[in-house]
């Protein structure tokens, strides 16, 4: 037990627990709108497309944040713009976006001279290392996508459930989609620099699985979403402190440990009802 | 009062460059209700988004002698997600048009008219329900709320009597045609023999359009208008399919 508290005395881990806490806010709103669309395949085709621009970036060393940012922001607008055009079907674009993405990536970090610093914590993520700064920016995010789902939540939720009757209302769906898109690219690049691109989007995705066992209603699973990305991450992160395991990968371990846990009681629970019957 | 309310004039349109309806005419009356038949891909969803201003036409003109008149939508239930999680009470609030689109919460009068709504469909009990738990006609009532709660003067329904039992039917089209009352309707329909006896006039969909000004088709008609529909009669609704020298059917 005194171990446990004694790790909170290290600013290092303070500041994973805060990031941790930040990301799981706003991937909770974020990943809320990820699930009910079922695109995630469009959230992995997105995430993976911007290590062409953290290997184009190393290239020309430059920022490779910004690199992934650009890239993946460009995969986002781009797999929206096919979904709306329609002219190519829009898994097999994402698939070529996402492997022409890691392709690039690979040829670019290789082609780049000497050691490449930092390369694994842009695959596995290093919460550990999260400065002021870097909280700064994750708090300024999730403050921004909580402005703009406070003020445009019902135009968010129509154009998601239902574009086409939401653009019979006068909704401007297109817009829309092309802002939630925008949004979507930020935060996983965001939360990259954390989680690292072979996780992110797990954050994005299990804590809302999680709420969804207990609520159906999309304002409701968003701080149900949060609580569970909150217990999840801290948890992992305070184990893989214990264990000495990789914290990313710990963290979403135990995510998905809480998933499995909480189903399983859903699971007995109704059995025990039916058995009642 | 019977005044025109949409009016479509040598239309062509469809999805790229491909067209799939060609030179129709159609004019919609305030006080229609129009039985849209045809085959499937005979282009009865395109003549429907052409009208709700989701498709333009490639040629010929939509015009609107009094503006763009309030729309109600019905689109095919399979277009709709049911494990999206929504509420009864979200989706019916959906089709409010006439305020700001901002912020989270209903205005005091729009929750007023939600309310309203929810009671005379009958959801009232339902209302925080998320849609994934109401039955095919529920959500086939919240649907139409959606579709009514803006008070349209036009009411576009794409196929409404799929996946609900034939009771939910019956309620269906008395509620229509208590609704004709107040605004024109446009019903598209695969199912000819269950649409005609609650239609007033009936349009002929494949490739072009027919119109054809009464709801009694005789099979000539149904040829002469190359109109391959499917023609079936359910349980206790009355056939109407008529042969050409019987005028009365019941």
């Amino acid at each position: 037990m005194s171990d446990l508290l004694s790790v909170f005395e290290y600013q290092f881990f303070r500041n994973a627990v805060v990031a941790a806490i930040l990301i799981s806010i706003y991937a909770a709103m974020v990943g809320t709108y990820i699930v009910s669309r079922k695109i995630v395949f469009i959230g992995g085709g997105i995430t993976h497309a911007s290590f062409g621009g953290i290997g184009i970036a190393y290239y020309f060393g430059a920022n490779p944040f910004a690199g992934a940012a650009i890239f993946a922001i460009l995969t986002a607008l781009g797999i929206e713009w096919i979904a709306q055009k329609g002219k190519v079907r829009e898994d097999s674009a994402i698939a070529i976006l996402w492997s022409l993405g890691m392709a690039m990536g690979i040829i670019f970090v290789f082609m780049t001279p000497g050691y490449t610093p930092n390369l694994m914590s842009f695959l596995f993520g290093s919460i550990l290392s999260v400065g002021t700064t870097d909280l700064y920016v994750l708090a300024g995010f999730g403050l921004l996508v909580g402005i703009i789902y406070a003020i445009f939540f019902r135009p968010i939720l129509y154009t998601a459930f239902d574009p086409e009757f939401a653009q019979v209302m006068g909704v401007r769906v297109a817009i829309f989609r092309y802002m939630m898109s925008v949004l979507m690219a930020m935060a996983i690049v965001i939360s990259i620099r954390s989680i690292g691109i072979i996780l992110v989007l797990s954050i994005f995705t299990i804590p809302q699985i999680t709420a969804m066992l207990f609520t159906r209603n999309f304002a409701r699973i968003i701080p149900l979403a949060a609580l569970w990305g909150i217990t999840g991450s801290v948890t992992g992160l305070i184990l893989s402190y214990l264990l000495d395991i990789p914290s990313g990968a710990s963290i979403i371990f135990f995510l998905t440990m809480q998933l499995l846990i909480i189903k399983l009681i859903f699971v007995i629970k109704q059995k025990i009802a039916a058995g009642r019957n | 009062m019977n005044k025109p309310i949409v009016i479509l004039e040598n239309i062509s349109t469809g999805y790229g460059t491909k067209p799939v309806l060609e030179k129709v005419n159609l004019t919609i009356q305030s006080n229609d209700f129009i039985g849209v038949l045809g085959p499937n891909g005979g282009g009865k969803t395109t003549l429907m988004k052409l009208i709700l201003g989701l498709l333009h036409p490639f040629s010929g003109k939509v015009s609107f002698p009094s503006g763009r008149p309030p729309t109600g939508y019905l689109p095919q239930v399979s277009q709709i997600d049911k494990s999206f999680p929504i509420t009864v009470k979200e989706l019916v609030s959906s089709g409010l048009k006439d305020t700001n689109p901002w912020f989270p919460h209903l205005g005091i009068s729009q929750r007023k008219r939600l309310h309203r709504m929810l009671d005379e469909a009958g959801l009232t009990k339902l209302a925080s329900r998320p849609i994934g738990e109401l039955s095919g006609g529920q959500l086939q009532k919240a649907l139409l709320s959606r579709a009514l709660i803006n008070k349209p003067r036009l009411l576009i329904l794409d196929e409404p009597n799929t996946h609900v039992d034939k009771l939910f039917e019956r309620d269906l089209y008395n509620w229509l045609q208590a609704l004709n009352k107040e605004m024109a309707i446009l019903l598209v329909s695969h199912d000819i023999g269950t649409i005609t006896p609650i239609v007033k006039t009936i349009a002929c969909v494949n490739g072009n359009l027919h119109y054809h000004p009464s709801n009694q088709l005789s099979e000539e008609v149904l040829r002469v208008y190359n109109c391959p529909v499917d023609v079936i009669a359910h349980g206790p609704v009355p056939h109407r399919v008529l042969k050409s020298h019987d005028h009365k059917a019941e």
